[in-house]
């Protein structure tokens, strides 16, 4: 399975479309002292009810600038959920089903796992 | 984005979105070379894609993916996984701005264009050989 087969695929329950997948959430997880990365397993599914695109970022929670775009942004994925892996029913080739008691929680990436900025990272700029 | 919904349990986890952080992310290599962007990511199947269980383990990542994707993004649809190329998950030391491995890129064979150019073309011209005096 690649990512691209889960984004832009309409979310279902039962026969009602609930929205679009923006975006999967990846939570690291266990240390194994022979690889350098955590293992990346996927936590959720973002699905947003108005908009197949991309949130530019705007889910994390400290973003809130510029000002028009954020409110652009929140306008576009307004009522965006975070639904968890283990209620997704299947995948199929033209949308995905979910489990018709789903949890829905909110998108907000609390803390991101990807490491700060330093000078280094733009050396190749 | 903030809604009615409540918190997620796991969000005091730090977490990556696939999207925003993995996709179109250059990748470097040990010694600091670019090495590519990432056009996809592998993600290990489920036994049943069709047929979940909660009690199916969740997907993870596998690997990192690459290859010649200008043509999808003019006028959609997406590259069939048999062309692209996929960096082990295991080659990565760091997610941040840039994707890090901690091998060199010519252990992959993601390059192989740009070395078979380089050794059957480039180094067939004379001077094609040595940095530029």
């Amino acid at each position: 399975m690649i990512l691209s087969e889960l984004l832009g695929r309409a979310a279902y329950v039962d026969s009602h479309r609930v929205g679009w997948v923006i975006d999967v959430r990846l939570r690291p997880e266990g240390r194994d002292p022979d690889r350098p990365m955590a293992v990346l397993r996927v936590h959720g599914l973002i699905v947003s009810p108005h908009s197949k695109s991309s949130t530019l970022g705007y889910e994390r929670s400290t973003v809130r600038s510029p000002g028009p775009i954020a409110a652009l942004q929140r306008w576009r994925h307004r009522e965006t959920f975070l639904v968890p892996w283990a209620d997704v029913a299947g995948i199929e080739t033209d949308r995905i089903r979910l489990r018709p008691d789903h949890r829905r929680y909110s998108p907000e990436l609390i803390i991101s796992a990807s490491s700060p900025p330093e000078a280094k990272d733009f050396e190749h700029r | 984005m903030r809604g009615s919904y409540p918190p997620d349990p796991g969000a005091q986890h730090p977490m990556l979105d696939a999207r925003l952080h993995l996709l179109d992310r250059q990748v470097i290599d040990v010694d600091g070379e670019p090495v590519t962007a990432v056009d996809d990511v592998e993600l290990s199947g489920p036994p049943d894609p069709r047929h979940l269980s909660p009690d199916d383990p969740a997907p993870a990542v596998t690997g990192l993916l690459s290859g010649v994707t200008l043509g999808t993004r003019i006028f959609g649809g997406r590259s069939p996984r048999s062309r692209l190329h996929s960096i082990d998950w295991r080659a990565v030391s760091d997610v941040g701005v840039t994707i890090v491995l901690h091998i060199r890129a010519g252990q992959l064979e993601i390059g192989w264009t740009e070395r078979w150019v380089r050794d059957r073309i480039i180094a067939k011209i004379p001077g094609g050989r040595h940095d530029p005096e």
